[in-house]
């Protein structure tokens, strides 16, 4: 409160604020031409009208929360935590990439590497022998080294020899398509239930699974049979995502990362190792889509499917989205990853109790991302606005 | 065409206010400029004369005053206008397209065509008429990259005079140029006006404006100081003018008292990226304690490599650089930072600072890991706004914000002072300036000629490599030429003069054994 005596200080004189103003903005900017679809469609589609689609936006705004009961709330709830682990995972992935001045569009093949390891490890060590945890997390630490590693390819071309990330990257993800593939076709591995041959054994088959502490059974409906994936892997996101933001911010280290990010001749200038600092920053966002990998499947109820060569993993992709709509901020990648996966529940919701189809939420997200493209343009905007009332304060004196 | 021209002045500037947030970078200043005459706008770094021009040219829109065109007033909302009024300018920084022919360049913007068509014939005619009429040489089919910064700027007057225009603004036209070229663009500039050219010519080296303009208008700190004609003025009135109070051209420094070496490169070369020949090839010569070595050469004759050779930026291909007697060749940059050397690099964007970085974390860009900021990893923010605020107030670094203002929204003169500044407090043995005043006003060149002086005297070699021959005679104790990579002469500031100095530098003279003879003593 004391801030708020002083005249001078103005919350949109914080950057931090303004960038988090700015997302808003560009959510409500797609909120409103999202709105606009729906009337639109209302307009053409005989089933429905203009009140079905202010019903159906306010079934899209309340996310899980229209799914009915109580309940199902709760399980919609526990799902979206539990998936938006992998995308707040690659998320952070890119954004530590764009802070460091790198576009990392490999996270779906750092992703798959992640899955990889980290399930031959959680299916190979017996658990008779060795405890379900410690397999848990040399699984996971597996998984996060294969990610790292597929990661630093990349960084390595950048650094070393100059080569475009972005370009190293699609390859190295297509390549990870067909190793996985390669490596789990006809292995041990597979799921040999008749319906379920196209996918790998779940973890759970060898006893290794997340922790819940009961969480799932929190967020569950009332039949037993409906309990809902939730378990503290979102927990271990969000302390990573902090973990990231302290390195980025506080640390030499991340000094040194941005720095070489920012001005690779400055930071040669300034004694820093720049080529070791890029492939460094890929390793560690090769790892962090990787961890986001390792949870999703060490969730212990999750299917993967192993032939991905033809297409890649969209949580992958969808990591650019999150980054760009957080601004490249850690704390903001897992505010934004939630709400895109709140947003998505609200579409499905949509999907299955009205006349909407589910491709309505994906078009809003879409124009969201969108209008997060204008948040540079916002925050000028609210500097300069800023800047002209501060004249006036002065003039007016 | 033809009409009356009713007014003395072709263009009047009347009482311009212009305030940006924070600053009043012009504050009721009035211009006039006489038809057929140079006019030079004199003022410090941040005095207020580049904002003045961008309001000229429609770039800046004034609070208040107004201009006018041979006694009416106008309205110039943006370039296009200024143009329309016969207004042109040359940038500081060139606005060219580096891959396109001069003559594109040139015609850009008002290509004429046939049809749809392009028709460069005539173009070209007219290009080559005007480069004949004011002696404005250039290759019309050569590539903008591929020509030098003379060349370009001279491409830049073409694209004005190619447009009609009649009022002609140079913004610090010479900054980028070597003594040669600028006489010659001198030259130019008497002879547009006698075609009856009006210049405003924006700078802050007083012998050139003694040398070429008529009249001068004087800004200080956004304010209008008065207008001067030349013939009757000095040099030391227009600086008391500029920065208000007296301001010393020659530094005062007593005789070089040289001690042990510090800095002794030997047999040093480096190989070109472009050709086979050696940029740098078999250097050799020492620096000792107390005493400021000078490089002296036109750019691009190797002393930028040579620089980047010693500071491990450029490979270096055979030789040693020996650094207080440790041998430093395959050295990291890192090591050679911590082990006495300080570096103001010729490239203060490139190089000298992380633009996205504020100026506190561009104050400590090699000392962020030293126990003094940073505990076990943690950067220990208090320590460095403390340091970095300690040598803002030092150095006279002016900024927005202080110590969190970023570094991409300072002026370029305190860009250069917070590196002076973080090279100079850091603890050293050698200092290696590359151009350290480029682009400064004379306070601020006094004041960091004063500090390289007092560095010396502290008992730090100084290793100076500028382009600008009154810096390297005023400075050095001891002149080393380059040309074409090679080391062509040693020469005694108090026995030479610029003359000499230039036959070296232009490769007339060459006395290769000059320093390879001490070497081997």
């Amino acid at each position: 409160m004391s801030k708020k005596t002083t005249p001078k200080k103005n919350i949109f004189d914080n950057a931090g604020a303004r960038s988090a103003f700015a997302s808003l903005i560009a959510i409500l900017g797609g909120f409103l031409v999202g709105f606009i679809v729906l009337v639109l469609l209302a307009l053409f589609n005989e089933n429905i009208d203009f009140f079905d689609a202010v019903d159906g936006f306010f079934r899209i705004l309340a996310g899980p929360f229209s799914a009915g009961n109580k309940d199902n709330i709760l399980f919609q709830l526990g799902n979206m935590l539990f998936n938006s682990t992998p995308l707040l995972l690659t998320g952070l992935s890119v954004a530590i990439a764009f802070k460091t001045g790198l576009f990392n569009i490999g996270a779906p093949g750092q992703y798959l590497m992640g899955a990889m390891g980290t399930l031959i490890v959680a299916h190979s060590i017996p658990t008779t022998v060795v405890p379900p945890a410690i397999v848990w997390i040399i699984a996971l630490l597996t998984g996060i080294l294969c990610g790292a590693i597929w990661g630093a390819i990349p960084g390595f071309f950048k650094g070393v020899l100059g080569v475009n990330e972005v370009i190293v990257c699609i390859m190295t993800n297509w390549i990870a398509a067909n190793i996985v593939s390669w490596v789990f076709k006809d292995s041990v591995f597979i799921n040999v239930a008749e319906t379920k041959m196209n996918f790998i054994k779940k973890t759970s088959a060898n006893g290794v699974s997340t922790a819940t502490f009961g969480l799932d059974k929190f967020f569950s409906g009332s039949s037993q049979y409906s309990r809902s994936y939730m378990d503290i892997s979102i927990f271990i996101a969000i302390i990573i995502a902090i973990v990231i933001f302290i390195i980025l911010n506080k640390t030499t280290f991340g000094y040194e990362l941005k720095a070489c990010g920012y001005n690779k001749n400055a930071s040669k200038y300034a004694g820093m190792n720049e080529k070791r600092n890029i492939i460094l920053s890929m390793a560690i966002a090769g790892g962090l889509a990787a961890c986001g990998a390792a949870l999703w499947v060490l969730n212990g109820n999750q299917d993967f499917k192993w032939e991905v060569y033809q297409s890649l993993p969209s949580d992958g992709f969808n990591g650019i989205p999150v980054a760009l709509l957080a601004n490249s901020n850690p704390i903001g990648v897992v505010f934004s990853s939630i709400f895109l996966r709140y947003i998505n529940v609200g579409g499905s919701n949509l999907a299955a109790q009205t006349d909407f189809n589910e491709y309505v939420s994906q078009l809003i997200i879409a124009i969201i991302i969108y209008f997060a493209g204008f948040s540079r343009y916002i925050q000028e905007a609210m500097i300069r606005l800023r800047a002209g009332r501060k004249n006036k304060e002065k003039e007016g004196k | 065409m033809g009409d009356i021209k009713n007014s003395e002045y072709v263009i009047e500037m009347r009482n311009i206010t212009k305030v940006f947030p924070g600053i009043i970078a012009n504050d009721d200043i009035t211009l006039k400029l006489k038809r057929g005459e140079i006019h030079a706008l004199l003022g410090e770094n941040g005095a207020g004369k580049s904002t003045l021009m961008s309001v000229l040219f429609g770039l800046y829109q004034p609070e208040k005053g107004e201009i006018l065109k041979d006694g009416e007033v106008i309205k110039i909302n943006n370039p296009n206008d200024a143009n329309k009024y016969g207004i042109g300018m040359v940038h500081q920084h060139f606005k060219l397209v580096d891959v396109f022919s001069v003559l594109d360049n040139i015609i850009l913007g008002v290509e004429p065509t046939r049809f749809g068509f392009l028709t460069k014939k005539e173009a070209r005619k007219r290009v080559l008429e005007l480069s004949k009429e004011y002696g404005l040489n250039v290759d019309p089919d050569a590539m903008v990259e591929n020509i030098t910064v003379g060349m370009q700027q001279r491409t830049e007057i073409l694209k004005m005079l190619y447009r009609n225009n009649e009022i002609l603004i140079f913004d610090e036209p010479t900054a980028v140029l070597t003594p040669q070229e600028i006489d010659e663009l001198m030259e130019i500039m008497r002879g547009l006006a006698k075609e009856g050219k009006s210049i405003l010519f924006i700078t802050h080296k007083l012998n050139e404006i003694m040398a070429v303009a008529d009249r001068c208008s004087v800004l200080r700190k956004g304010k209008y100081i008065g207008t001067v004609d030349i013939k009757d003025t000095t040099k030391e009135e227009l600086s008391n003018m500029m920065v208000g109070r007296d301001v010393k051209f020659v530094v005062d420094k007593e005789d070089a008292k040289p001690e042990d070496v510090v800095l002794e490169v030997k047999k040093l070369c480096v190989k070109s990226h472009t050709h086979k020949k050696n940029v740098v090839n078999n250097v050799s010569f020492k620096v000792r304690r107390g005493e400021i070595v000078s490089i002296a050469g036109i750019d691009g004759n190797g002393q930028s490599e040579l620089v980047h050779a010693i500071t491990g930026l450029e490979r270096i291909d055979s030789g040693t650089v020996e650094l207080v007697g440790d041998d430093v060749t395959h050295k990291s940059i890192r090591y050679k930072n911590t082990h006495g050397m300080s570096h103001v690099p010729e490239d203060r964007h490139k190089h000298g600072l992380v633009l996205d970085y504020s100026l506190e974390q561009n104050i400590v860009l090699q000392r962020y890991f030293d126990k003094e900021f940073q505990s076990h990893g943690f950067i220990k923010f208090d320590a460095v706004r403390k340091y970095a605020e300690d040598l803002i107030e030092q150095y006279d670094v002016r900024s927005g914000q202080g110590p969190v203002t970023m570094a991409r929204s300072m002026s370029g003169g305190n860009q250069q002072k917070a590196i002076i500044a973080r090279e100079f407090d850091r603890e050293h043995d050698l200092l290696i300036a590359v151009q350290p005043t480029r682009g400064l006003d004379v306070g601020a060149i006094e004041y960091i000629h004063k500090q390289i002086v007092k560095s010396r005297d502290n008992g730090v070699g100084v290793l100076l490599v500028s382009f600008e021959l009154d810096e390297v005679m005023n400075l050095a104790d001891r002149i080393l030429v380059m040309y074409e990579g090679e080391i062509v002469g040693e020469l005694d500031p108090k026995k030479t003069n610029a003359q000499e100095i230039g036959l070296y530098m232009a490769g007339a003279i060459k006395n290769n054994k000059a320093e390879g003879d001490k070497t081997n003593e």
